[in-house]
């Protein structure tokens, strides 16, 4: 009986020489295993050390990186004594890899086929024919129903889901008895999410592969998984059987984790009916393009949207989520249909929006200028107002970051020195800066690991309550909407499918498509059995049914 | 294909307007272009102003502006240059055989610049901040400096003159090639191991090398396949602009190692107010800097996959 990966005690540094004493450890007392057949989920926010762990399994750590000490072996080899060529074999032939984002992992100029040839050549001697059969059968295992397509395709051509299914495929050719997989859904939504998955499990099955399966989302994953190991700030919290792990946690950290994982339903919608602040009557948007005859971004979109209403908006990438978002913001500007904000009363114009509605963006690391002070980026709005002195500045703004729980203190610093976390509180304080009636948070929690997507959520229900509010959740994280919205509209290729009560949709989805959102969405960890059978009934799409689906952009 | 109507529609129209600048030429120049005509074709000073109308009529220039522009394009359509004032024969007869001396020199320089940035830009990559690379950055960026007008008498002097291993001037025979496509290659050299260092950088930090290496690539294999051949992917469209820079570019080198190309006809044309010779000169290589440019654009949509395809 081989007996897999077994990591003893390792440490991890950051720093030129650990002896001087100026290293940085990322990884302490490290111990993990994964016997053959086995899925074991690392679980951990950002910054953990997860990844880490994983490269150095592989030898790959970045430069200035290093291990210490401690013990990495795989079935019998000892992996920090390997040589480069032994390395070599073991990457692709024994350890098969997948990562974050599928689609930067691809050469941009080669062929998915291209990327399969290279470990069918190094680690099975195949070439020519046989190698192209073998790249076939192999995107054929990983769910594209015309494999062939998928072979000639380059990067570009295939969705966020079709380049995970695709790198699946990749780091199987070597026939690997361990993959590593770094977080490979976190980019992706709840449906994909739970393909890639039912596909590691099936090669699990069939091929006898261990998993070591890293993320923050505790929830998704204990579906699948035996064991779970939790990790923070580099060391190992709590490990154990999966069951045992979620039932009966013991430390705080994984206790925070399945918290942020399970978020629990709405409360009930506030109950007076509030007048209406966006009236959205028949909306179509079309982008003119040249690449394809312009099937609308949006059609037909009829919405109201009332004052102290959290109104989650779901759908999966491509369903024109963002583009409701900027033409409600007036950005852009609908090509038929009307929008009207706040119905009768002085504010009720056509153009831009002012000031009432403003956005929270998704990526917080983009949304300031990296080489400015984040004060400096926050009185930026301030200085459009003639009535506001640079005392009134300062003032409004530490008042308004203290609203969002930070330290005005922070606001010295440039972004590069902030948490995501930190920066996404950030983004919505500027937001708040000009007072808006309502603020439309476009994924605004997605880049954010569990632990932190809990907290930047409740500070929001917390805005609600103590300003009056109104949010747009837009979002395609079910557990999301359902915790934070008292109402749910389904987009879906453009139009709105759906729009009910949240507890309403959730027991009872209309339309075909809200049921296969509602069915993804995993009430784990009560639930969990329940969901390995969901995962094992969804179809997965093959090759042409995302091709015709809409690209994000 | 709209991307290429578009493109042949740009072509087209950077052509004409090209061609009409270079017709203005006479009417901007000082002097009158019929004195200078008769000049050229008969001797002594005084000019009769009868044959000046006389000629004038003949040649339409009492005609409007369009139609002289016209009538010019249409000859030059057919090959007429017109005749050159000061040799008294057609002007394409000179051009031809000039223009194969620049397209040879200038390929050369070219292809010798590619050769060694490539060598040099990839070794200063892989080496980044160390020793080598220090050095050939330096030197080369120290060569962008370096003026053609300033090198060519140096290594005329150090190579022709003190060490009399090759020969300082003419156009005979590869020896005699030499110090000019060198001199004419350094300072593409240097521009272009700058781009190939950058490229090959960038190719580098992109996180599916890092995948590669996970699939069991070594560094070299990684290197080889994935890193160079993107990372010289800028090189194409910087070969062609200098393509097109260098076949006017190359007046200087010309002029200073007596090489009869289309720098030297130029310059002899603009010299002698040799109109005919001038336009004809020009009109060929603005031409084909035009059509370079253009070619440029098309090998480097056709080179990436998300371009290529999406206007398929």
């Amino acid at each position: 009986m081989p007996e897999g990966l077994i990591i003893e005690r390792l440490r991890i540094s950051h720093g030129a020489d650990s002896r001087q004493g100026s290293a940085t450890r990322i990884v302490s007392e490290m111990d993990l295993s994964v016997a053959p057949g086995e899925f074991v989920a690392l679980v951990g926010t950002s910054g953990s050390g997860k990844t880490m762990t994983a490269l150095s399994v592989l030898g790959l750590l970045p430069p200035r990186i290093h291990v210490e000490s401690g013990s990495i072996r795989l079935g019998g080899t000892d992996l920090r004594a390997a040589g480069e060529a032994e390395l070599n074999r073991v990457r692709g032939g024994r350890i098969g890899m997948l990562f974050q984002q599928p689609k930067r992992m691809f050469n941009p100029r080669k062929t998915v086929g291209n990327h399969l040839a290279e470990p069918l050549k190094l680690h099975r001697g195949l070439r020519g024919r046989s190698a192209r059969m073998q790249a076939l059968d192999l995107l054929a295992e990983a769910g594209f129903e015309d494999p062939a397509w998928c072979a000639r395709a380059y990067p570009h051509q295939l969705s966020g889901g079709m380049a995970q299914r695709a790198m699946l495929a990749v780091a199987m050719a070597g026939r690997p008895e361990l993959l590593l997989a770094d977080e490979p859904t976190s980019a992706l939504d709840k449906v994909l999410e739970l393909q890639i998955l039912e596909l590691i499990g099936r090669q699990r099955h069939s091929h006898g592969l261990g998993v070591l399966y890293i993320t923050h989302d505790l929830a998704t994953v204990s579906a699948f998984a035996d064991r779970v190991v939790v990790m923070k700030a580099g060391r190992v919290q709590e490990s154990g059987p999966v069951r045992t792990v979620l039932d009966t946690p013991r430390t705080t950290c994984t206790k925070d984790l399945l918290r942020a994982s399970a978020l629990p339903a709405a409360p009930a919608p506030s109950a007076a009916p509030s007048r209406t602040v966006l009236d959205l009557h028949s909306v179509t948007k079309r982008f003119r393009s040249n690449r394809r005859s312009a099937r609308p971004a949006l059609e037909d979109v009829s919405l109201d949207f009332r004052e102290g209403e959290i109104l989650g908006i779901l759908g999966q990438s491509g369903s024109g989520k963002s583009t409701l978002a900027r033409l409600i913001l007036g950005l852009e500007t609908p090509e038929s249909g009307s929008i009207t904000r706040f119905p009768g009363t002085k504010d009720n114009r056509s153009g831009t929006s002012g000031t009432e509605v403003q956005l929270v963006f998704q990526e917080p690391h983009d949304v300031f200028d990296p080489r400015m002070k984040l004060r400096t980026s926050l009185e930026a709005p301030l200085q459009q107002r003639r009535d506001c002195t640079a005392e009134d500045r300062t003032a409004r703004i530490d008042k308004v970051v203290r609203e969002v729980e930070l330290d005005p203190a922070l606001l010295d610093r440039y972004p590069s020195q902030c948490s995501g976390g930190q920066l996404q509180r950030l983004t919505i304080a500027r937001a708040l800066l000009l007072e808006p009636a309502v603020l439309i948070c476009d994924e605004a929690t997605s880049a954010l690991d569990a632990v932190t997507q809990r907290k930047v959520l409740d500070l929001l229900l917390r805005l609600h309550r103590d300003r009056q509010l109104s949010l747009i959740m837009i979002s395609h994280d079910m557990n999301v909407i359902r915790y934070m919205s008292h109402r749910v509209a389904v987009l879906f290729q453009g139009a709105l499918v759906e729009v009910a009560p949240t507890a309403e949709f959730f027991a009872h989805p209309q339309h075909g498509h809200s049921k296969e959102l509602v069915a993804a969405a995993l009430p784990v960890p009560q639930a969990a059995r329940a969901c390995q059978h969901v995962a094992s009934t969804i179809r997965v799409p093959g090759a042409r049914d995302l091709v015709s689906s809409p690209d994000p952009r | 294909m709209p991307f290429l109507a578009r493109r042949a529609a740009a072509l087209v129209a950077a052509v004409l307007l090209a061609s009409f600048t270079v017709f203005l030429i006479p009417y901007v120049t000082p002097g009158d272009p019929v004195r200078k005509i008769i000049r050229s074709r008969v001797a002594g000073d005084v000019i009769d102003d009868s044959a000046v109308d006389a000629l004038s009529l003949q040649l339409g220039l009492n005609d409007p502006l369009w139609t002289q522009y016209l009538r010019w394009l249409g000859r030059l359509s057919s090959g007429d240059m017109g005749l050159s004032y000061t040799s008294r024969t057609p002007v394409a007869e000179q051009v031809l055989p000039a223009l194969w001396i620049t397209l040879s020199l200038v390929v050369l320089a070219l292809g010798a610049a590619a050769a060694i940035s490539v060598a040099l830009g990839v070794t200063a990559a892989l080496q980044e901040g160390r020793p080598a690379d220090k050095v050939i950055t330096a030197v080369t960026q120290a060569f962008i400096a370096l003026p053609e007008y300033w090198l060519a008498p140096l290594f005329v002097l150090v190579f022709a003159l003190q060490l009399s291993v090759l020969p300082s001037a003419g156009w005979e025979g590869p020896p005699s090639a030499v110090l000019p496509v060198a001199v004419l290659a350094l300072r593409p050299t240097s521009y272009f191991t700058s781009a190939v260092r950058e490229g090959v950088l960038e190719a580098l930090s992109a996180e599916h090398v890092a995948a590669a290496r996970s699939r069991g690539l070594s560094h070299l294999q990684t290197v080889w396949k994935h890193v160079i051949p993107n990372g010289l992917l800028p090189l194409t469209t910087l070969v062609a602009v200098w393509f097109a820079g260098l076949l006017g570019g190359s007046v200087l080198v010309e002029v200073i190692f007596a090489i009869p190309g289309m720098g030297r006809l130029l310059f002899d044309g603009v010299l002698n107010s040799d109109i005919p010779l001038a336009q004809g000169a020009v009109v060929v290589v603005v031409g084909l800097a035009v059509l370079l440019t253009t070619a440029a654009d098309l090998v480097h949509g056709l080179l990436n996959p998300q371009i290529r395809m999406s206007h398929a």
